[in-house]
């Protein structure tokens, strides 16, 4: 079993009397890992104790082998960290800020602006990066922002919210470059949001936190189980390939321009071909559903339960 | 291979590789928020109008060194207008006013634009970050107080006739020259970003700051010299008059007839404690703050 790269045990974290977290334990192997709850469930108050901005009430945690408190400054060298909010200053060049960030992880000078201009490409800004920060766009500042997580060369990387504030194909471009900065560079990946259609597409594992306790954390495959149901969409009257199979024995449901059907063994197969066959409609498709992160939390939430597994 | 327009707004994989080279740790860090600090005092790095301000009271501070080389170049080789511990009177008021302008930057802007959060994540520690701004602050400090008096000792050595006859007459002055101006300046520095490390807002720091020079100073001397018995206390709350009394002990000259520390009849090594008092105490609350502040 790898080393993992993130360990708590019993994390606590209280605000007065309000507890953001509530004795946290979780072992986290390398990976690209989503970091999934509500606003305020906790994501951001974990993510911050474990890179020492925050102080844990009670509780230890390890980041790649480090205590987080006591080694804080020798394992933040190898942290790399894109926060949720603002926090690029106007009045300097992206060069010269992601440069300085670089210095203060511990680079040299030299070792820094190489870094930097490779970073700044990598992340896809070009002629843009010698201009003041000010001027930019969202989408610019947020590529800044991962730049100067990533100018170190971290091993493991801290993402909050990563698409806040993108459009859909900024969105789509960041996700792409998360994505191939964790498979193609062994960096793991640690990402907070509350959009499970991102985590899904990015991430290979899922940790869920609720109101600060851990609700499920496994591979992301175990989330998305195929569902026993199969959707069959034909060209033709589907109505009546509905009426068909409830006849045939199977339970069916008619939704838009298909048939859900509940697999019920292989003989389900048979019965929608010949059925199909019968009253000559076409079949064009027939899949087995899988169930989306969506789907699962809205089950939860509608049952109102908290299970951890 | 770079495309033929390159802000087109895509990402392109070109550049991303590990890094294998050395990590220089802590120490690396703090020196290299230092000299970056130090730049950013003077605007260096950023557009020209962060430089305007700090480099134009830079100037006034320098205006008295070349005034009197000026004149010492012109009529005679014997003119020695300004003692060094008078100097420190002359600029006063420009290091007042190079901290109103630019302590709230020093701090207040890392809090402002939230960058905070990027150091404290980084390879050092908040007191470090702390130590680091505040040292950064007091060398730029120094350049003013310093650089003036190190132009006019070089002017007036170049200047005189004799010019070993000059530095042993003066020599004693130079020891004490950079003791009081680095003490000047640690403690300005130290002083102005305690007030101004508490708010993140520019104009609250710069009303601050400005209070604590120059409200404080026309009190204490209505006190001093109005109210006297426990009034005179009131001149340990000026900074412009402890300051110079403590300057005026490094020289080991007498204050002067009629003058503040005069009235006040403390001794003027009490001046030379209550600097060394404040500088602890600014650092200690600048500490403090940044143990504090939320990142």
């Amino acid at each position: 079993m790898p080393v993992p790269i993130l360990e708590t045990r019993g994390l606590v974290k209280r605000y007065g009397s309000v507890t953001a977290l509530g004795g946290l334990d979780l072992s986290l192997e390398p990976g690209v890992i989503g970091l999934v709850g509500a606003n305020g469930a906790g994501k951001s108050t974990l993510i911050k104790i474990l890179l020492g901005l925050i102080d844990a009430t009670a509780g230890t945690a390890e980041v790649i082998g480090y205590d987080v408190v006591a080694q804080g400054p020798l394992l933040r060298q190898f942290v790399g960290y894109m926060p949720e909010h603002d926090c690029l200053p106007g009045d300097v060049s992206a060069t010269e800020f992601v440069a300085h960030m670089a210095q203060i992880n511990g680079l040299s000078r030299s070792a820094a602006r190489e870094r930097t201009a490779e970073t700044l490409r990598h992340v896809g800004l070009f002629e843009e990066r010698y201009r003041e920060m000010r001027g930019y766009s969202t989408g610019m500042k947020q590529r800044v922002k991962l730049a100067q997580a990533l100018v170190h060369d971290p091993r493991i990387l801290f993402l909050d919210e990563p698409t806040n504030g993108l459009d859909p194909a900024g969105r789509d471009e960041m996700l792409d470059l998360v994505r191939r900065t964790g498979n193609e560079f062994g960096i793991s990946i640690i990402m907070a949001s509350h959009l499970l259609g991102e985590i899904e597409r990015v991430c290979e594992h899922l940790v869920v936190i609720d109101a600060g306790h851990l609700m499920r954390s496994g591979p992301i495959r175990e989330f998305t189980a195929t569902t026993g149901t199969l959707a069959v969409e034909v060209d033709g009257d589907v109505s009546a390939l509905h009426q068909r199979l409830r006849e045939a024995g199977l339970e069916a449901a008619h939704e838009g321009r298909q048939v859900l059907v509940a697999l019920d063994g292989e003989a389900a197969y048979d019965i929608i071909r010949d059925a199909c066959d019968d009253l000559g409609v076409g079949l064009v498709r027939i899949e087995l559903l899988r169930r989306n992160l969506e789907d699962i939390f809205r089950e939860r939430a509608g049952e109102g339960v908290h299970a951890a597994s | 291979m770079q495309p033929a327009d390159a802000r087109t707004g895509n990402i392109y994989d070109l550049g991303y590789r590990n890094y294998t080279g050395k990590r220089l740790g802590r120490r690396h860090a703090v020196l290299a928020l230092y000299f970056y600090t130090l730049r950013s005092a003077f605007g260096l790095g950023r557009r020209t109008s962060s430089k305007i301000i700090p480099i134009v009271i830079a100037v006034i501070a320098f205006l008295p060194a070349v005034a009197q080389l000026a004149i010492a170049a012109l009529v005679s080789d014997e003119v020695d207008i300004i003692t060094p511990e008078g100097y420190f009177g002359f600029v006063e008021v420009p290091i007042a006013l190079f901290c109103a302008a630019i302590a709230p930057e020093i701090t207040g802007r890392d809090m402002r634009q939230r960058t905070l959060s990027l150091y404290f994540s980084r390879a050092l520690q908040r007191r470090d970050y702390a130590l680091a701004k505040l040292a950064a602050f007091a060398t730029a400090l120094t350049l003013l107080t310093l650089m003036p008096q190190v132009l006019l000792v070089f002017g007036n050595g170049l200047a005189t006739n004799d010019v070993t006859g000059y530095i042993s007459d003066n020599w004693a002055d130079v020891p004490r020259t950079f003791a009081a101006g680095l003490l000047i300046a640690v403690l300005c520095a130290a002083g102005s970003l305690a007030i101004a490390s508490q708010t993140p807002r520019r104009a609250y720091a710069t009303v601050g700051v400005v209070a604590w020079f120059l409200i404080s100073f026309p009190i204490a001397n209505i006190l001093v010299f109005a109210i006297g018995g426990v009034g005179r206390y009131a001149v340990f709350a000026s900074p412009f008059d402890f300051i110079y009394g403590c300057t005026l002990w490094i020289f080991g000259v007498g204050a002067e007839f009629e003058s503040v520390q005069e009235e006040a009849g403390f001794g003027l090594w009490t001046y030379f404690v209550a600097v060394l008092a404040y500088i602890g105490a600014g650092a200690a609350l600048v500490v403090r703050r940044f143990a504090r502040v939320s990142a």
